[in-house]
């Protein structure tokens, strides 16, 4: 049943000076989503939520809300609220005056302001606070607040910039958590703009991937990460093994053998985009897909199988990490640390290991971005270098 | 250097040194003797002297006038001033921030000269007037860099929060702007207002024959004659300036956000 | 709009007196006081003559030994006021601010007072036998410097405790584990990293001091007589006003060039902490 949709970008575009910050941007954002821009800096994501709060005027394209046309409407006429990255409290203002302050302008009664301030007070579970000021309380506090003043006036969108960025990591993760329960309660979209994947990925209905002022995709979390659609989409989400080749043969009508820069062999990869033999790619293979092991495994046709000395490891507790040199090759293995077994001796530095993965596991990638028309450019990670992205 | 103690110990002689001779002033004025021996008996005698004097009370009057006009026009100007070297970026702006910056580096000497000789070349006569043109000048640049400096800290998202949250224009500037700018604006006003009243040097270059304000009255008795007289007066003047100093720093510091 | 109020004020009433003081110096005096007609170089060569040249030169040694007095007073003193923390820092910074307040010349008379020769001061000097009987303390050059001192050094002391703050005392650390002694440390790490904090200091003491006129006056005597004495003394006592002129003219050049090459200093002090990343 198709959803009907409330927030809806129409073609924006924003230029500042000769930089086109927002280029030509369309999608729509359902009822009640928790929907995150995400994007390295300057893709044009806060430029973005700010022409949907009113802060910015787009060169040319119209926001539509409930289906109303808000493009012209100024920020104090809209029924969209936003949270500032530095929260932008009052600083004269104790809590409760900073979350009545929306209320007080509309003019509403006393008795609905008492009643409204104090519902907020108790989401954000700051009763005894509420007589203080901004200085006086602490960075996770300051952003509930943030949070209460906006929500208290009921608007159909809340918008959030980079709430998280300001607090330190323990703190952001808890907030993370805090930010999605208020959604679940309050039930209106939640437009959520981040340079953090993680982030984004922990609490997001969908994501839109910004690059360069456009979108690269849209997806759930699920979607990006096991099927991106370009290169840049692989890299910047989670992380993945790149191998630079070319399609040699079709073996059938899913599936190719591809020649790859510094393998010896050439692999079986599917090939559901039907890319023609003779054209470039660029393979992705994400680390926890790929498997170790010191023994041979039984070699089928639908593994791709390789011996390799292991250069390093990291071990992260519930997972290790290793890197093994595969002829010209570095590719990282995540192996999950399912069972402890006492005796048993671990694989080490400098030991021949066979690394495989099964043909269904890799995916093949014809552009680095939807920006990239010829493939001049390469993730920015180097091919088999594997970033952690924190 | 790190675990030596020498620096604080030079830090401690250095605030004794600032405050002794002002000490010794204060506790000599409750002393019977003339000649400030603080060990002679406890007497108000010189401050009953103070009270009785016609001259200081005039000279106290012409005082407080310049420095109230003086605060008031330099304020207004001072903030619209700041206001607008935080918000423009031009050239001039480095010409408006050169001539707001310069009268507070250049000697008093200097600006009582100029002012003297502008009024001379204008046949302006000197007398209250003149004076409270010449506080109202250099204090112009008091307030605008105190102004300036709380814009500097100014955090414009509060403005867009505002907005965000519904509120037009006059109510942003009514219940936001104003009340953030309102600490920074009373400390430049009372930075003004204190400066004013002590000003000896551009004061006295255009002050005219018949006119008298506190510092020159001070200062003529102190060219020409030592009584103790003088420490009451100036007993009480520092403790009415030390307080303002104090209220000052207070509101500079609680609003720092 | 917000510009032009304090805009035309100050150039009605700073930056046209000020060209109308370089313009008086053109101008010659009469003989019984007043400004004469036409023009003419005669008044700025009079600057020229003995009398001047040693008031000029005096007022410059003055400021200098004061500026000089006060950078090392201030050193330990900010120093010492930077590594405070807490109440006691906001504390002794009130103390050290809270002169500045207060009134100058009843400051300046306090010393007048101490140093009187029947004040008790120089009673005590006298009972330790430090001073005959007769000497007089005041008007000599040095009470003069002393009383300059005393009015300047909160001046100099806080952009040092300002520079000290943003000093990074690991490089103090890192310099004795290199091997140097503390003393060594202070003057090859300390005092180059905190050189902004000197020059502001430097520049706050001496500007002020070249243009001193109530020290000299009320604690100094004829000897000590300096630029902004001689500038009075023309204007009230002589109304000798193109002279005058000129004197405010050529202080204010004075005052001038020390700001330039602090300006000048600064901004290569700036780019080096650019360019450098700090040191």
């Amino acid at each position: 049943m198709p959803m009907s949709s409330l927030l809806e970008f129409q073609n924006i575009t924003k230029k500042f000076g000769d930089m086109t910050v927002v280029d030509n941007v369309s999608f729509s954002i359902n009822n009640g989503e928790f929907f995150s821009l995400l994007g390295p800096s300057g893709c044009g994501k806060t430029t973005l939520l700010r022409i949907a709060a009113g802060l910015e005027s787009p060169d040319s394209g119209r926001v539509i809300l409930n289906g109303q046309d808000i493009t012209d409407l100024p920020p104090n006429r809209r029924p969209v609220n936003t949270v500032f990255q530095n929260y932008a409290l009052f600083p004269h203002l104790s809590v409760w005056d900073n979350i009545a302050f929306g209320l007080k302008v509309k003019k509403r009664s006393s008795q609905v302001i008492d009643q409204e301030v104090g519902k907020m007070l108790q989401l954000i579970q700051m009763e005894e606070h509420a007589h203080k000021k901004p200085s006086q309380i602490s960075g996770g506090q300051k952003q509930r607040v943030a949070i209460a003043r906006a929500l208290v006036n009921h608007p159909d969108l809340l918008l959030l910039d980079e709430p998280l960025s300001a607090l330190d990591l323990k703190l952001r993760q808890k907030m993370l958590m805090e930010i999605d329960l208020i959604h679940d309660e309050v039930g209106i979209i939640f437009l959520f703009v981040t340079h953090d994947q993680t982030e984004a990925m922990a609490v997001s209905d969908r994501i839109a991937v910004m690059h360069h002022g456009k979108v690269e995709q849209i997806g759930t979390p699920m979607e990006l990460y096991e099927a991106p659609k370009s290169s840049f989409v692989a890299a910047f989400i989670g992380d993945t093994n790149f191998l630079d080749g070319k399609v040699t043969e079709r073996i059938s009508d899913e599936y190719s053998l591809l020649d790859i820069d510094g393998l010896s062999q050439p692999i079986r990869c599917y090939n559901d985009k039907k890319i023609r033999i003779g054209e470039l790619i660029h393979t992705s293979i994400r680390p926890e897909k790929m498997h170790i092991t010191r023994k041979k495994p039984k070699e089928t046709s639908e593994i791709n199988l390789f011996e390799g000395t292991v250069e390093d490891i990291i071990y992260k507790g519930d997972h290790t990490k290793y890197w093994v040199r595969v002829d010209d090759l570095r590719l990282a293995i995540m192996k999950p640390n399912s069972r402890f077994i006492l005796d048993r001796t671990e694989i080490t530095w400098g030991e021949k290991v066979w690394v495989w993965w099964h043909e269904d596991d890799s995916y093949m990638l014809e552009r680095y971005s939807e920006t990239d028309t010829n493939m001049t450019e390469l993730p920015s990670e180097a091919i088999g270098e594997v970033e952690e992205h924190e | 250097m790190r675990s030596s103690r020498f620096p604080y110990l030079i830090l401690f002689i250095v605030i004794v040194f600032l405050y002794l001779p002002i000490l010794v002033l204060m506790v000599t004025s409750f002393s019977e003797s003339r000649f400030g021996d603080p060990t002679g008996s406890f007497s108000l005698k010189w401050y009953a002297r103070l009270f009785q004097d016609r001259e200081i009370w005039a000279a106290v009057k012409n005082t407080l006038i310049v420095g109230s006009v003086a605060t008031l026009v330099s304020t207004v100007l001072g903030t619209l001033s700041a206001y607008a070297l935080y918000r423009y970026k031009s050239y001039w702006q480095t010409v408006h921030y050169g001539l707001i910056y310069s009268p507070l580096v250049i000697p008093d000497v200097l600006m009582g000269m100029s002012l003297l000789l502008l009024f001379i070349s204008f046949s302006v006569p000197l007398n209250l007037g003149t004076i409270i043109i010449a506080n109202t000048t250099f204090c112009i640049s008091y307030v605008a860099m105190v102004v300036l400096a709380r814009l500097e800290n100014f955090d414009y998202a509060v403005i867009e929060a505002a907005e965000d949250l519904g509120a037009n224009w006059t109510t942003t500037v009514l219940k936001i702007v104003i009340p953030m700018l309102a600490p920074g604006i009373l400390s430049g006003a009372l930075l003004a207002f204190t400066i004013s009243i002590d000003d000896y040097i551009v004061t006295s270059f255009v002050a005219g024959p018949g006119t008298s304000t506190l510092p020159i009255h001070v200062y003529g008795m102190i060219k020409y004659g030592a009584t103790p007289v003088i420490n009451a007066l100036s007993t009480i003047i520092l403790a009415v300036t030390f307080i303002l100093g104090i209220l000052t720093q207070y509101l500079t510091k609680e609003s720092a956000v | 709009m917000t510009t032009a109020p304090s805009l035309i004020w100050l150039i009605l009433f700073f930056l046209v007196p000020t060209l109308i003081v370089y313009l008086f110096s053109f101008r010659p005096s009469e003989i019984y006081g007043g400004i004469g007609e036409g023009w003419t170089l005669d008044t700025i060569k009079s600057l020229m003559k003995t009398s001047n040249v040693i008031i000029i030169f005096r007022t410059f040694i003055l400021s200098l030994i004061a500026t000089a007095i006060c950078l090392v007073i201030s050193l330990p003193t900010g120093y010492a006021l930077s590594k405070l923390r807490g109440r006691w820092q906001q504390l002794l910074l009130l103390l050290l601010i809270l002169p500045f307040w207060s009134s100058f010349i009843v400051r300046v008379y306090a010393w007048k007072f101490l140093l009187h020769p029947e004040g008790f001061v120089k009673q005590i000097l006298v009972s330790l036998h430090l001073v005959s009987p007769d000497a007089i303390l005041l008007y000599q050059p040095w009470t003069v410097i002393l009383v300059m001192v005393y009015n300047f050094i909160p001046f100099a002391v806080l952009p040092i405790y300002a520079a000290s703050e943003k000093f990074d005392d690991h490089l103090f650390e890192a310099a004795m584990d290199l091997g140097m002694t503390p003393l060594k440390a202070f003057f090859k790490v300390f005092i180059p990293g905190i050189r902004m904090g000197i020059l502001m200091a430097t520049l706050l003491v001496f500007v002020p001091a070249l243009g001193s006129y109530v020290i000299p006056d009320v604690i100094g005597g004829p000897q000590t007589e300096m630029i902004g004495n001689k500038i009075v003394l023309k204007t009230f006592t002589e109304r000798n006003i193109p002279l005058a002129s000129a004197l405010s003219a050529f202080l204010s050049l004075a005052v001038l060039i020390p700001m330039l090459i602090g300006a000048i200093a600064q901004s290569r002090i700036g780019k080096s902490h650019s360019i450098k990343g700090g040191h």
